[in-house]
């Protein structure tokens, strides 16, 4: 063989594998094209102008926006008498969200989940029935839980049949506001539960089966490894789960405005619902700048809570 | 795993994806022609109640005229502005709209959604409406003047426009009660003023502690404030009182003796709330009444619609307007009518003048009163003698409450004119919740805090 053969030969294949290369990455390029462009106009779009909104006061109607710097961020959080009290209820009305619902969540979704690791049979069923409040949940779920924490609802029936009368609500669940936002708090974790579950399952289900005998072996008992081995193992998802349900938290409103709107009074009113307030409830005011001026403040402090869980992560892990 | 596809079936592919996702874009960016054909028209309202009406009314405009009207609603109400404004946006605005009178209107109009159609609305058609409400819709002189300030809502309207014509007239404050249940509690009358409804209450709830109370929708903040307390108000304290309270003279405000006074009154009410009043929206509030789970319900004229829809016979029913203190400035207060909803014509209907003939059809007193008989609701043109027969006992009773002399007559209308610019009533309607139902604040506690909010808004819009 012809050396100028040797070596045209390999040249030739690569050739022919480097187009075949490059043609692929030609179609794959075609197929994430029409999804950057929609993301272009559809997000990016979308985000520029809900941030220049922010600037600005707009009723959604009128031609022209009147810009007004930083007003609007002054007015929610220190400045306005009328805007920064209501924003600073909302704030520590969320924050007690913020607290309880991820501690609650992974305080029974941790539990549920070594439950669920240990059962044999049935395990696909159980999973499934625990995982049903993450698919069911939506507005109508909302107003089916509405109706069970009315006065004449589900709850205070099932305390008066099991002679705990006293526990009773006569004003119901929602409409007495010592347990108005403590039950939406237990609602919320009813929704994040099944998600937070689920990751708990993953993660107990990757652990090494050698590490849980070498506890075994070494006299631990069942709490002992709950809590000395496998919890210490699932850290990353606990940090995981707290932080999903920290953004749900600060961010979430939709349960709280079907539910109480805010209500009774303003006891339940929280950040994101009265970033929607401002933009549709105001009776066509000029607010929706203020309104995108307190979603960006919520995403600025999602966005410090997600550098502080990532900087908890790195150092864990 | 590579799957073997061809490359003609992969080009074919992305050409599929691609087209797609550029209809997609093209559809967004895109805006349909909502006119159809010259000889039909579009119309939306938020008022579920009014729609067979409509669609009735509907039928015999396209026999005569040959016009046929599509109508459609969109409820709640927030989902309907969303709508209007993103059909706005998107030039899919249909050619008549139903609007809140008096407001939105003139929002839609200041957005240039609305089209003035004050050459229009002249001679045989402004005639038919109801004098009181003549001029809502216009911009009269005062309104302009308000409208001046760029925080105002309806910044950039023009002086002497019209951008809607009144559809529906009402008012607030109109108590519905439960014929049987007033029975059972041996009463047959409607309660005469202030203290005989509350004794009425008492009697209610003795007889049926858990179904015999007062139903109202305070999961919207504003009610209890605009439904109750300011009818109230006017009647203990007389119109110059009552407006008092929302001004900056600390001698005569919330925090006053004259605010202590009219809050004290509102608290009579704690406890015969029905349960859980404080959860439910007006639509639910009603359908507990509907359902015998109150007594007593309060409302507007609109409400008895609803209650029809759910099943309530209009014929079980006493209506009344909110009763008034024998002994306060105006004993015998009158609920000033208002125009509730209008009509408009959008700028950007194709078919302005078919659309401005259906709403002077609308207007004619033979299809207003069918109207009135479908929709359960009181049209705003002048019925005339025939009135009572056309409204029914019911909104016979109601439209009563209407009639009254300026002096003793309080008027939901009034509001700029002695209210801080920018003021909300909804922030004022959490403060109450606080004292009535909820007994978190006292009357004085309360007193105060709305004094502060008041304040709030003085200073905001300095």
């Amino acid at each position: 063989m012809a050396p100028g053969a040797v070596t045209e030969a390999p040249a030739a294949g690569e050739t022919s594998r480097r187009r075949p290369r490059s043609y692929e990455a030609l179609t794959g390029y075609l197929f994430v094209g029409p999804a950057v462009v929609l993301f272009c106009v559809m997000g990016l779009y979308t985000v520029g102008y809900g941030f220049a909104l922010s600037f600005a006061t707009w009723n959604g109607f009128t031609p022209n926006w009147k810009w007004v710097g930083l007003d609007n961020y002054a007015d929610l959080l220190w400045r306005s008498p009328v805007y920064a009290p209501r924003v600073r209820n909302a704030a520590l009305n969320t924050l007690w969200v913020m607290i309880s619902a991820p501690a609650l969540t992974v305080a029974v979704s941790f539990p549920l989940a070594v439950l669920l690791n240990r059962v044999r049979r049935f395990q696909s069923v159980l999973r499934s029935v625990y995982f049903l409040p993450y698919v069911t949940s939506g507005v109508a779920v909302f107003f089916a839980w509405q109706y069970i924490l009315q006065p004449d609802g589900a709850i205070n029936a099932l305390l008066g049949s099991v002679g705990l009368g006293s526990l009773q609500q006569p004003q119901g669940w929602l409409g007495n506001p010592s347990t108005a936002l403590p039950t939406m708090i237990v609602v919320t974790v009813w929704g994040l539960v099944p998600v937070a579950m689920l990751l708990y399952l993953t993660g107990l289900q990757s652990i090494d089966r050698s590490v849980l005998e070498a506890a075994e072996l070494d006299g631990a008992g069942w709490w002992r490894t709950n809590a000395s081995v496998i919890w210490p193992l699932v850290r990353p998802i606990t940090a995981v789960v707290t932080l999903l349900n920290l953004r749900e938290s600060l961010q979430g409103f939709q349960t709280f405005l079907v539910m109480t709107n805010g209500g009774p009074g303003d006891h339940t009113n929280v950040l994101g619902l009265e970033a929607y307030r401002l933009a549709f409830l105001k009776q066509l005011a000029p607010t929706l700048g203020l309104a995108s001026a307190l979603g960006w403040i919520l995403f600025a402090a999602a966005l410090v809570l997600a550098l502080i869980n990532l900087r908890a992560l790195r150092s864990r892990t | 795993m590579r799957i073997p596809f061809s490359r003609n079936v992969r080009l074919a592919v992305v050409a599929a994806a691609t087209a797609l996702s550029l209809t997609t874009l093209a559809a967004c960016g895109s805006s349909s022609d909502s006119g159809g054909d010259s000889s039909s028209l579009e119309m939306w309202t938020f008022k579920q109640s009014h729609v067979g009406a409509l669609r009735a009314a509907a039928a015999e405009f396209k026999k005569q005229t040959g016009i046929s009207v599509k109508v459609e609603a969109y409820t709640p109400d927030d989902a309907y502005t969303t709508k209007v404004q993103s059909a706005a946006k998107t030039g899919d605005l249909p050619d008549v709209l139903e609007v809140h009178s008096d407001g939105e209107d003139r929002v839609f109009g200041a957005a240039g959604i609305a089209a003035d159609i004050s050459g229009d609305f002249k001679g045989d058609w402004a005639a038919r409406i109801q004098q009181p409400v003549q001029q809502s819709g216009l911009v009269t002189e005062q309104r302009f003047k308000d409208s001046q300030p760029e925080t105002a809502k309806d910044h950039g309207i023009e002086n002497g426009a019209r951008y809607s014509v009144p559809l529906t007239v009402g008012t607030f404050g109109i108590v519905y009660a439960n014929k049987k249940m007033l029975a059972e509690a041996g009463i047959t009358e409607p309660p005469a003023d202030w203290q005989e409804f509350l004794d009425a209450l008492k009697a209610t709830t003795a007889k049926n502690p858990t179904t015999g109370g007062l139903a109202l929708g305070l999961k919207v903040q504003a009610t209890g404030l605009t439904w109750v307390l300011q009818p109230l108000a006017f009647s203990q304290l007389g119109q110059q009182g009552y407006e008092a309270l929302f001004g900056q003279d600390q001698s005569a405000d919330f925090g006053s003796p004259n605010g202590i006074k009219v809050l004290s009154l509102y608290d009579q009410l704690t406890p015969y709330w029905m349960p859980g009043a404080q959860s439910l929206t007006i639509d639910e509030a009603d359908q507990a009444f509907a359902q015998g789970k109150a007594a007593f319900d309060v409302g507007g004229t609109f409400t008895l619609a609803f209650l029809k829809q759910n099943g309530m016979n209009p014929e079980d029913v006493i209506t009344f307007a909110l009763p008034s203190l024998k002994d306060g400035a105006v004993p015998d207060r009158a609920l000033g009518p208002l125009a509730l909803t209008g009509l408009s014509v959008t700028a950007t209907s194709e078919q302005p003048d078919n659309a401005k003939k259906w709403m002077e059809f609308l207007s004619t007193p033979k299809v207003a009163a069918k109207f009135a008989k479908d929709a359960s609701d009181v049209p705003a043109t002048e019925l005339g003698a025939d009135s009572a027969t056309v409204l029914g006992p019911a909104l016979s009773a109601m439209v009563e409450s209407f009639k009254g002399t300026p002096q003793n007559t309080y008027d939901p209308n009034r509001g700029n004119e002695f209210r801080a610019p920018g003021y909300e009533q909804d922030d004022a309607g959490a403060i109450l919740a606080d004292l009535s139902p909820l007994k978190q604040q006292s009357v004085e506690q309360t007193a105060k805090k709305l004094r502060e909010l008041n304040a709030s808004f003085w200073a905001a819009a300095q």
